[in-house]
């Protein structure tokens, strides 16, 4: 029989500790997910506990919205509901840091930032660059499938996750993957949950491929007229250098022009060849270039990371194939400048990912269908990864759905019957 | 629908020549590279992905498997049709689509041979990263099905990372894409879980890859030690300095003496063991890695390191290694190959434990591996027609994978589990684990018709499976 929220909440304390359940209004305003606050908050202390509170929702079919670090909250449609938030703060810990091997295992809840401390102790570190790293989590990043400028490199979330523990909808606690880099026993279930976005049971645990920390890094800024800028990185990608980040900035802000920027890493010496080969290639298009070590490096990576991550206006991520990245910005510049006010972005040039940032106001949607059309037309993709709750009602944030959609519901049926686990945020309304 | 009918239907789909239906016609396709054989029913060779789609529907009307087959260089039984119904060759969709060097990306059909796309590609100054070792022989889809890796993916990902959408044809005819052509593609990433799937989802017809640009700098270098140990202490010293090699591959005694016949000059005969190091990148970079390679060989207590001074340096001391394979039937008349899996720290003590195994089960191993990323090959030597020798070889390779599960490894690196390892698959998934995997089986292949009796630990096939050794087509190695 299906509980009151009362009854429910008691045996959440029941099975929780009354002090990891919060109920009263004013401490869940900060758990609100597009406007809807949850009627409960659960801090669950370990992973058996998730898979309880998981079971016991389950049972009265109440939903469920996972919760990291927060960071990536405005990604997805409009919950159809947000009765039982499960944060993750308390399963933070580092379980092991296999430096010989270059992997690492975490609880889900960890913080990137602090993760990345311990591992700098040894001389390595996870090569991921998220927004608001100080308070994204290891299980956020992987269930939003966040990535930053060095996927270049060192590949995305979905390439360094290798293995990974899950608390499913249905109560069971599973395990995909290993601690092996190569492994291929049975599906690789990872790919399922790394940006499934929590729809389809809460990762508890994650082990993930590390890097060493390189000898030296720095950046060139290649700054000049958009053309310009896309030749730089056409002459870039056609030549020999390995950067480990491209990424145009647009002008806006500080900034007059547009801007390449390049993050070189690795020995010194190769370091210094590629800062001399970026200035010439920047001198041979025509662009300003500046070399840029230590804080400066830092600080402006950092910029880019966090670019539109902090709730400013509306976000969109469009992907679309790296050769087509020249066309694609020239045409967000030229509907920019037509619009009432301008929009900015950062384009990873490596992957061809463009963030672009739009202002906090309704026209802004109106770059959605035409972004829509762009990308398709190169055989990308679209979506709204945060937008305001009033600006997101009526609309899918992930764009038009695939032909595969029919499987995802099949599979999303199969995980989570009662459609308990943040219901409706995910594409098509799954 | 009577077999007769679901024969017509299939003969009025790919045309009389492609139905092969006579036992001296399927009997080619019995086996793949592994020991397992079992006789085909019938074998259809359709020519366009039309044509596997209305295969597929026949097959679902008469409600009959289809065992789904590249080249069939699998060396876990994968292709191998235990539960009878229809093996279907994807040998027909051998065409590359398409080559975008400006997006870095081609659209190869299944059919298409590893290698060929990096020869097609390379004299524009690009590669096809994942170089499964029978990457001459071995089919894209195929490398889709079983997710290969190589000797280069230590630096470069196996097939999952290469790959970015697929065409596939799902049970009832449909046919979708999983992925894209870009990256991130909204919702779940359903091709990266049907890579790997081994056949046991649906059937491609397309595959996306990404391509990478050549390396500007290569350089090789082989180290040749006295006693194993300090070899695979060097594997861990290596990693441990930060120094990701491109390849980093290891032979022992044995494998050496059976190369040393097959192409004499390169290796030492008499030495332990041998690693073949490369690293790639800037000239700047390689040549650091290279000397600081060089510094932790000498260090471990190498009796030799040599660097490979140009080009034909470099493919000799790589021709031993890719001859390492065939020249085992030097050896002995049979060998059975395993693949496990330890976190690379772990070499040295896994190496004396297949050693052990090798002397409690009285059975000569030798190993040739991608000692970089922990990537074990015990090549279990015997003979076929030693009564109950077999049966040692078959134990012996278990109790290797159980050394390497408790190892904190896996069973299977880059072979699969196919049939032969289904029965261990349970040493690294509890039943729940593997019930997740079927909830996602039953999604895309709801009356498990897709290579039943493979990956998944049923019981034991209804068809008859026998172990045969085969000849290993030339040029394979592993």
């Amino acid at each position: 029989m299906k509980l009151s929220g009362e009854a429910l909440r008691a045996r959440l304390e029941q099975e929780l500790g009354a002090e990891s359940v919060e109920f009263r209004p004013l401490f869940l305003e900060a758990y609100a997910v597009d406007g809807k606050s949850p009627g409960l908050l659960c801090l669950p202390a370990g992973p058996e506990e998730v898979a309880s509170v998981l079971r016991l929702c389950a049972e009265n079919q109440a939903s469920v919205i996972p919760w990291g670090g927060g960071t990536s909250m405005s990604l997805g449609n409009i919950p159809r509901a947000a009765g039982v938030v499960v944060g993750l703060e308390k399963l933070a810990q580092l379980i092991e840091h296999d430096d010989a091997n270059l992997t690492a295992t975490a609880q889900a809840g960890m913080q990137v930032a602090a993760f990345q401390e311990l591992l700098g102790q040894r001389r390595q570190f996870f090569p991921v660059d998220p927004p608001l790293a100080q308070l994204a989590t290891l299980g956020g990043i992987v269930a939003a499938n966040v990535n930053g400028p060095r996927r270049m490199q060192y590949g995305g979330v979905r390439d360094l996750t290798i293995g990974m523990k899950v608390a499913l909808a249905t109560g069971e606690q599973i395990k995909s993957g290993g601690k092996v880099v190569k492994n291929v026993a049975g599906y690789d279930l990872c790919k399922l949950f790394v940006g499934s976005l929590g729809t389809l049971g809460i990762i508890t645990e994650v082990t993930l491929r590390m890097a060493p920390l390189p000898d030296s890094a720095a950046s060139v800024v290649a700054a000049g007229p958009l053309d310009r800028c896309a030749r730089f990185v056409e002459q870039l990608s056609d030549g020999p250098l390995l950067p480990a980040a491209v990424t145009i900035l647009s002008a806006g802000g500080n900034a007059q022009t547009p801007a390449v920027a390049t993050w070189v890493e690795g020995f010194e010496e190769a370091v210094a060849r590629q800062l001399r080969d970026l200035a010439a290639l920047a001198d041979e298009a025509g662009l300003a270039s500046e070399a840029l070590r230590q804080e400066p490096h830092r600080r402006l990576w950092e910029e880019v990371e966090d670019f539109g991550a902090n709730g400013e206006g509306v976000l969109f991520r469009i992907a679309v194939p790296i050769g087509a990245m020249g066309e694609i910005l020239a045409t967000i510049d030229r509907w920019s400048g037509e619009a009432a006010t301008p929009a900015r972005y950062v384009a990873h040039a490596g992957t061809g990912t463009v963030w672009l940032l739009a202002g906090n106001d309704p026209s802004s949607l109106g770059w959605f269908p035409r972004l829509i059309a762009l990308a398709q037309g190169h055989k990308g993709h679209v979506v709204v990864a945060a937008a305001p709750p009033e600006l997101k009602a009526g609309i899918d944030v992930w764009g038009p759905a695939p032909a595969s959609l029919g499987l995802m519901r099949e599979i999303k049926r199969r995980f989570d019957p009662q459609e308990i686990l943040n219901p409706g945020r995910f594409l098509g309304g799954l | 629908m009577s077999r007769d009918d679901l024969i017509n239907q299939l003969r009025a789909i790919v045309g009389e020549k492609y139905l092969l239906l006579e036992k001296e016609d399927v009997i080619v396709y019995e086996q793949d590279g592994s020991i397992l054989q079992a006789m085909p029913e019938i074998v259809v060779l359709p020519g366009n992905a039309g044509e596997v789609a209305e295969v597929v529907k026949a097959a679902k009307r008469a409600g009959a498997p289809i065992v789904p087959r590249g080249s069939g260089t699998g060396l876990a039984g994968g292709a191998v049709p235990a539960e009878g119904g229809i093996v279907l060759s994807l040998a027909r969709l051998n065409r590359i689509l398409e080559i975008d060097l400006k997006n870095r990306l081609a659209v190869v059909e299944p059919g298409v041979i590893n290698l060929d796309v990096s020869k097609a590609i390379a004299q524009d100054g690009f590669f096809y990263a994942p170089d499964p070792s029978s990457q001459a022989a071995c089919s894209i889809g195929g490398n889709v099905a079983n997710n290969s890796g190589g000797p280069h993916t230590l630096a470069y990902g196996v097939t999952t990372n290469h790959v970015l959408g697929v065409e596939v044809v799902l049970d009832d005819g449909r046919v979708v894409w999983l992925g894209g052509r870009v990256a991130d593609s909204p919702g779940y990433d359903l091709c990266g879980v049907f890579v790997g799937s081994e056949g046991t989802m649906g059937i491609v017809t397309k595959a996306a890859v990404r391509l990478m640009r050549t390396r500007e700098s290569v350089r090789t270098l082989l180290a040749v030690f006295d006693r194993t140990e300090a070899a695979t202490k060097t594997v861990v010293d290596v990693t441990a300095a930060g120094i990701i090699p491109a390849a980093l591959e290891m032979m022992d005694r044995l494998t050496i003496s059976a190369v040393a016949q097959a192409v004499p000059g390169v290796y030492p005969r008499d030495a332990e063991a041998v690693l073949l190091v490369e690293v790639e990148g800037l000239t700047e970079t390689t040549e650091r890695a290279i000397r600081l390679v060089q510094t932790i060989c000498e260090r471990s207590g190498a009796r030799e390191v040599r660097i490979a001074a140009n080009q034909a340096e470099r493919q000799l001391l790589w021709k031993g290694r890719k001859e390492a394979f065939g020249a085992m039937g030097l050896l002995a008349p049979n060998y059975y190959v395993q693949d496990g899996v330890v976190p690379r720290s772990r070499l040295p003590e896994i190496m004396k434990q297949v050693a052990e195994i090798g002397e409690r089960y009285r059975l000569r191993i030798a190993n040739v591996f991608h000692a970089g990323d922990g990537n074990l090959h015990p090549n279990i030597l015997f003979d076929m027609r030693a009564p109950g020798e077999l049966d040692r070889v078959i134990e012996a390779g278990a109790a290797i994978l159980k050394a390497c599960v408790d190892a904190g490894g896996s069973i299977t690196g880059e072979h699969g589990i196919g049939l032969e390892k289904k029965a261990y698959i349970g040493l690294l998934f509890n039943e729940y684990d593997l019930e997740a995997m079927a909830r996602v089986r039953r999604v895309f292949d709801p009356e498990g018709r897709f290579n039943p009796a493979k990956l998944f630990p049923t019981p034991v096939s209804c068809g008859e499976v026998r172990r045969q050794p085969q000849t290993i087509p030339a040029g394979l190695w592993i």
